[in-house]
């Protein structure tokens, strides 16, 4: 939606499958009240949108990446072919993700940002933990 | 509390500063800035010899910019004097400021080794805009370039000098390129990538001289054979403007690194003197330490929060982290925190044909340091680049997930998210509250 092209390593929604499980979970930009990519960015080419996303401004961008080592929940990405960075922007306000979910597993609501993802990943999760308990001892510790 | 601000110096700290003093207040103050150029991005020069912006687009203020933040610019001027406690600051034509606060933010300088003929024609450094285009001038499609140093300096601007049709060797006096940035199983990946890239890079070399003769320059050192260049680039470190401050009253530490040594308000021990960015020893986030970090996210974070203070606030700085990240030719190499460290738990993990290499450290369940490389068009690079800066930033507890990301350092993600770390981060803010959009609502500056 955001590059004008169907290309999953250009999603700015990432689906993260979990082992052991056949539940699935959506993960983007929570629009963070600290916009660590905006304050990060040198010349001032993320600003914050009528509808409160930080959005990348291409024609400011120089595609230095600073904004991806900045944003400390990893939904800054870079796009080799434009040399720009980008990022969710709520689609100014009606985000295509939510509109095409079949399940309406992923609505579009405007409340504050919470951590909807940490008590469902570590429930998922907690058969890769006991797997790992039972391993032997890992290869490549110092 | 304080009316009259001055800031010494326009770099990202200076302005930083000035835009959070705008932000924060309800009625503007008094605010001179002086500094000897106009005020541009560093960060983006790279881009600017590599053609992809132009000349314009490094500036992040103009003369009519400032005039409408109602900034008195004193630009093309130097800080000669500072009397602290007479609140003066001297400026290099002996014209004089007075201020209620002020924030060193004077940045720091390229640094060329003692090398006989290292001030000579066609050899460059390149920090300023004016070294910068100095390096434009010199440079042709086809020209030899040989860059001293093969540091975070160096690479920034690698791909721009090969986007000009140069052809490039990187020299370095360590045994192996980027010694400051990575470890050297990582730096073992990106030299044959540089290699496979048509880079030239001899480690291990110690200049010892450069000579012109007939237009070009020739390179000599302790062992080796001599190199010829069209153009030679110092990349050989940085230095903080300081000096001026001698008999300032100013207290500056003499431990590696130097600075001014800052509390966790950025104030020096002068309290109406604050510093930010370069000159700033401030605290290390990870260690607590102080310690300068000469990086932009520093000078950012650094700026903000004594603009804030400036401005009335009471801002704690939590400390900066350090952190880089270099793309060269299509590779990806970051680094966060303490990621050299012989106390720490240590798991690494390399494929070394796919170029990929992660190194995690931890001290007990939390993550302190992290080095990763891998091609930029691989999406789980730069998904865990950002992910791995939140792991190290939040210290969020991953004792439960030690096992597993000791057996694969690469999935980082499950325990980024099952371990809470979005809730641990989504409340943490630099200044207390939600940060501004970058561009300043005019309104605010109506007198």
């Amino acid at each position: 939606m955001q590059t004008g092209s169907f290309q999953p390593s250009k999603s700015v929604i990432r689906v993260s499958p979990f082992e052991g499980y056949t539940s699935y979970a959506p993960y983007t930009c929570t629009q963070c009240q600290e916009g660590w990519c905006m304050t990060a960015c040198p010349v001032g080419a993320i600003q914050i949108t009528a509808v409160g996303a930080k959005d990348v401004i291409d024609d400011k961008c120089v595609g230095c990446k600073l904004c991806t080592i900045a944003c400390p929940y990893g939904t800054m990405f870079y796009d080799g072919d434009s040399r720009k960075a980008f990022k969710c922007n709520l689609c100014g306000g009606a985000p295509a993700c939510a509109d095409v979910c079949p399940t309406e597993a992923i609505t579009y609501e405007d409340a504050a940002s919470v951590d909807w993802i940490g008590p469902f990943a570590a429930e998922r999760t907690a058969y890769v933990l006991r797997t790992d308990a039972g391993a032997p001892a890992a290869a490549g510790v110092r | 509390m304080a009316s009259r601000h001055l800031i010494i110096g326009c770099g990202t700290a200076g302005l930083n500063c000035i835009r959070t003093i705008r932000e924060e207040e309800s009625r503007p103050s008094e605010i001179t800035l002086v500094a000897p150029e106009r005020p541009y991005s560093r960060m983006v020069l790279p881009y600017y010899l590599g053609r992809s912006i132009a000349e314009s687009h490094v500036y992040t203020a103009t003369p009519a910019s400032l005039a409408a933040w109602s900034i008195k610019s004193l630009l093309g001027r130097r800080a000669a004097r500072l009397d602290s406690l007479n609140h003066t600051l001297t400026l290099d034509d002996q014209s004089t400021v007075e201020f209620d606060d002020c924030v060193i933010a004077t940045g720091s300088r390229a640094a060329k080794p003692p090398v006989a003929g290292a001030d000579g024609p066609g050899v460059h450094c390149f920090w300023t805009l004016d070294e910068a285009r100095a390096v434009i001038a010199g440079m042709n499609p086809g020209s030899h370039v040989v860059m001293i140093g093969a540091g975070f300096i160096a690479f920034t601007i690698l791909n721009s000098i090969l986007a000009r049709g140069a052809r490039l060797t990187i020299v370095e006096v360590a045994p192996r390129i980027l010694p400051r940035m990575v470890d050297a199983t990582c730096a073992e990946i990106v030299a044959p990538w540089l290699a496979k890239h048509g880079v030239a890079v001899r480690t291990g070399a110690v200049l010892t001289g450069i000579e012109e003769s007939r237009g070009k320059r020739r390179l000599t050192f302790a062992e080796g054979d001599p190199l010829q260049a069209d153009v030679v680039i110092m990349a050989t470190g940085i230095r903080a403007n300081l000096e001026w401050l001698e008999g300032s009253g100013i207290e500056m530490s003499s431990a590696p690194g130097g600075g001014v040594v800052v509390d966790d308000h950025l104030r020096a021990n002068v309290k109406s003197v604050y510093a930010a960015g370069d000159v700033a020893r401030g605290a290390n986030l990870v260690t607590g330490a102080p310690e300068v970090h000469a990086i932009e996210p520093t000078a950012q974070e650094h700026g903000r929060v004594v603009g804030a203070n400036m401005a009335g606030r009471d801002v704690a700085y939590r400390g900066s982290l350090v952190m880089n990240i270099v793309e060269v030719c299509h590779l990806d190499v970051a680094s966060f925190g303490e990621w050299e460290d012989e106390s720490a738990d240590v798991y690494t993990a390399a494929r070394p044909d796919r170029s990929q290499y992660r190194k995690l450290l931890f001290h007990g369940g939390r993550l302190t340091g992290a080095v990763i490389c891998g091609p930029a068009a691989d999406i789980w690079t730069t998904n865990d680049v950002g992910m791995l800066k939140g792991l190290v930033y939040s210290g969020v507890d991953l004792s439960s997930w030690k096992p597993h990301l000791a057996r694969n350092p690469f999935d980082v993600k499950p325990a980024f998210l099952a371990a809470h770390t979005t809730a641990r981060l989504l409340p943490l803010t630099v200044l207390g509250r939600p940060a501004r959009s970058p561009e300043l609502p005019q309104s605010v500056f109506v007198r």
